[in-house]
């Protein structure tokens, strides 16, 4: 097991993720690839956003982050989330992987349209899906580092 | 219901016209009838008053020639008269021969006007006196000259007592007895046939009077159906335009509801795939933990020999692992047919764009693709004359793949295959045809085929049902139909049919 660390402080891995079911399967198997980061999971989009935006530990606030993003969730769309996240200047450059059900090629382009890094459509070969996840990790301990590393600088020069 | 209504409608006002029409006919025909009836009369009618005015030029004709010959007969009576007195007076054979001449002229013209009066009793009889009378005074004459000398001289002297004379003047006066007779059956037979002639003028008047009221009748007969025919041309625009609106108005209710279908397909489908998500995820969980249950039996096994009874070792080495596989095959066909509605949803709400196609250049490109497999199952392909179309062209690619790859697929084990692909144009509609020899589809199962997840025939081939109700949701959003025959064991063809050019508000989808 390892941490993703970027710089001093961890990654917070934030989970939007409605069905219960899935969101285990997620947890499991971002353990199983060996990522030990903490995973704060929320069952709804509200209250998932005010995290994001507004919690103390929240990646706006406390460090750096990536956002496991269902698109069906019961009370907005991810998409609506998804663009929240990429017009907020704080959470711009947070990677967001949106993880759903969809294959549709529209609904998909137009979640790349809106900024999202990795588009990952739940497959049932869970196999498969936790190849995905795995790879998912090490993908994001690659593309993190400047990403974050500008966020440190930046944040730096506030501390400053 | 309304349009069962409008349907009636029209069908009862256009019997209703129809009904008037055949009664307007009718009397047109009856009125024509007459009036060729009255023509054929009026001919007639002229042709007789031809005859009758040329049989009354013969009966002229006839008459002086009986007055005629009656005037030559008196004069030859005159004559003879005349001769016999010279005779008398001066006793010569000259006037005898004159007399005899004479005679014999008489004679021969009273002949000739029993031969003219045959036809008329009252002559006859006339003419019966008149030989009487001519019997007895050729004797006198004939005494008169022929000798005995006391009897001239008697007679000579006194012509007063002469019965000669009488019988001459008798002679005369039934001489003008006939021709007046026969005068007045000139102008008696003159009357009757100026009246016929008048009772004919009349008829042909008449005739043309009828003639004349006849057309009248006909062209307001004519004139009134032309009008009703307006009218009912109207009537038939106004249901037509009535019917156009409502098939409008059904048009635009059939595609909400399609729409809605497409919608509700899309929205179950993708929320059915959520559990399953979790059913396959926490299979493979299950699947994970009983390999660990697994490994520690083994370990178990070889630590403590025999601490593990039959049940358990079955149920960790066969009854799992079963029953776990039936899950997972169960899930992957279930996740199969959840993806084609998916599929078929997306392609439901696909926005249709039509455009100039080359069939001929699209179908190539099809062949091309399938090529391979067609040479490994040594299947033929021919392409006939393909109409141009104007509609959309990947679904009309997609409708076209489907159909092809049928037909390669289904082949008739043991028989090379053959695939060919015409086209042809019916009523503005472009009608595309792909027959194959292959192992056709039962009776029963012709439009079972088109329903979604249904197959026909040995379930043989991979798939899931999916692609002909595709095929037919396509031909349907394009506007079109598809259609097949098919018997069994001798092949299919499937038909698309097509509008020429299709406008996205054409579709009912």
């Amino acid at each position: 097991m390892h941490e993703l660390h970027p710089g001093s402080t961890p990654v917070n891995i934030v989970m939007i993720e409605d069905d219960a079911g899935h969101a285990r399967l997620i947890e499991k198997n971002i353990r199983r690839a060996g990522i030990s980061n903490p995973v704060h999971h929320f069952l709804d989009g509200t209250s998932g956003l005010d995290f994001l935006l507004n919690d103390m530990n929240g990646p706006a606030r406390n460090g750096p982050a990536l956002v496991l993003l269902d698109l069906n969730l019961p009370d907005m769309s991810g998409i609506d989330i998804l663009a929240k996240i990429k017009s907020s200047d704080e959470l711009k450059r947070t990677p967001v992987v949106v993880l759903t059900t969809t294959d549709d090629k529209v609904e998909i382009q137009r979640c790349y349209d809106l900024g999202c890094n990795v588009y990952i459509t739940k497959p049932v070969n869970y196999e498969s899906f936790a190849d995905a996840v795995r790879q998912l990790g090490l993908f994001l301990s690659v593309i993190q580092i400047p990403d974050l590393e500008e966020g440190g600088i930046r944040r730096g020069g506030e501390a400053g | 219901m309304r349009a069962m209504g409008i349907a009636c409608a029209m069908q009862a006002s256009s019997l209703s016209s129809l009904g008037r029409d055949d009664r307007t006919n009718r009397q047109i025909s009856l009125l024509l009838a007459i009036g060729f009836v009255g023509l054929a009369g009026a001919t007639g009618t002229a042709y007789l008053v031809q005859r009758v005015s040329e049989g009354n030029s013969q009966l002229v004709a006839h008459t002086l020639n009986v007055q005629a010959a009656l005037a030559a007969f008196n004069s030859a009576n005159e004559r003879a008269e005349t001769a016999r007195r010279g005779y008398l007076l001066a006793a010569r054979d000259e006037f005898k021969a004159r007399m005899a001449e004479a005679q014999q002229q008489r004679e021969g013209l009273l002949g000739r006007i029993e031969e003219l009066t045959r036809d008329n009793p009252r002559q006859q009889e006339r003419l019966h006196d008149l030989r009487q009378i001519v019997a007895e005074l050729d004797a006198l004459q004939d005494q008169s000259v022929t000798g005995i000398v006391g009897v001239r001289e008697a007679l000579a002297t006194d012509f007063g007592t002469d019965r000669a004379v009488v019988l001459t003047r008798a002679v005369r006066d039934k001489i003008r007895e006939m021709i007046m007779a026969e005068q007045d059956l000139l102008v008696q037979r003159q009357d009757q046939q100026a009246t016929t002639i008048f009772r004919f003028n009349l008829l042909l008047v008449l005739t043309a009077l009828l003639v004349v009221a006849l057309s009248a009748t006909t062209l307001t007969l004519i004139r009134r159906n032309l009008a009703d025919l307006r009218a009912s041309r109207g009537e038939l625009r106004q249901l037509n335009d009535e019917l156009e609106d409502l098939v409008d108005l059904r048009t635009e209710a059939l595609r909400r509801a399609n729409a809605e279908i497409q919608r509700f397909a899309y929205i179950v489908s993708h929320d059915l795939r959520a559990p399953l998500v979790n059913i396959m995820g926490f299979t493979a969980e299950l699947e994970t933990a009983r390999e660990a249950i697994h490994r520690f039996a083994a370990r178990l096994e070889i630590d403590h020999p025999g601490t593990i009874d039959k049940d358990t070792r079955l149920a960790i080495e066969e009854d799992l692992p079963e029953a776990i596989g039936f899950i997972r095959s169960s899930t992957r066909k279930m996740d199969r047919l959840i993806n084609s509605i998916l599929k078929l949803s997306r392609e439901g709400r696909r926005t249709l764009t039509p455009e100039p196609i080359d069939l001929a250049a699209m179908v190539r490109g099809i062949l091309d693709t399938v090529r391979h497999r067609a040479d490994e199952t040594g299947t033929s392909f021919s392409v006939g004359p393909l109409p141009a179309v104007v509609t959309d062209r990947l679904a009309l690619e997609q409708i076209l793949s489907n159909l092809i790859e049928n037909a390669l697929k289904y082949l008739e084990p043991g028989r090379p295959g053959e695939i060919h692909v015409t086209g042809a144009e019916l009523a503005g509609r472009t009608v595309v045809s792909v027959r194959d020899n292959g192992r056709g589809i039962a009776a029963k199962d012709h439009e079972r085929v088109f329903e979604l997840f249904r197959r026909s025939g040995a379930q043989d081939q991979p798939g899931e049902g999916i692609g002909l109700a595709h095929v037919r949701a396509l031909a349907h959003r394009l506007g079109g139909t598809v259609t097949v025959e098919s018997a069994l064991g001798e092949g299919s063809t499937f038909h698309l049919s097509l509008p020429h050019v299709w406008q996205p508000g054409d579709s009912h989808a």
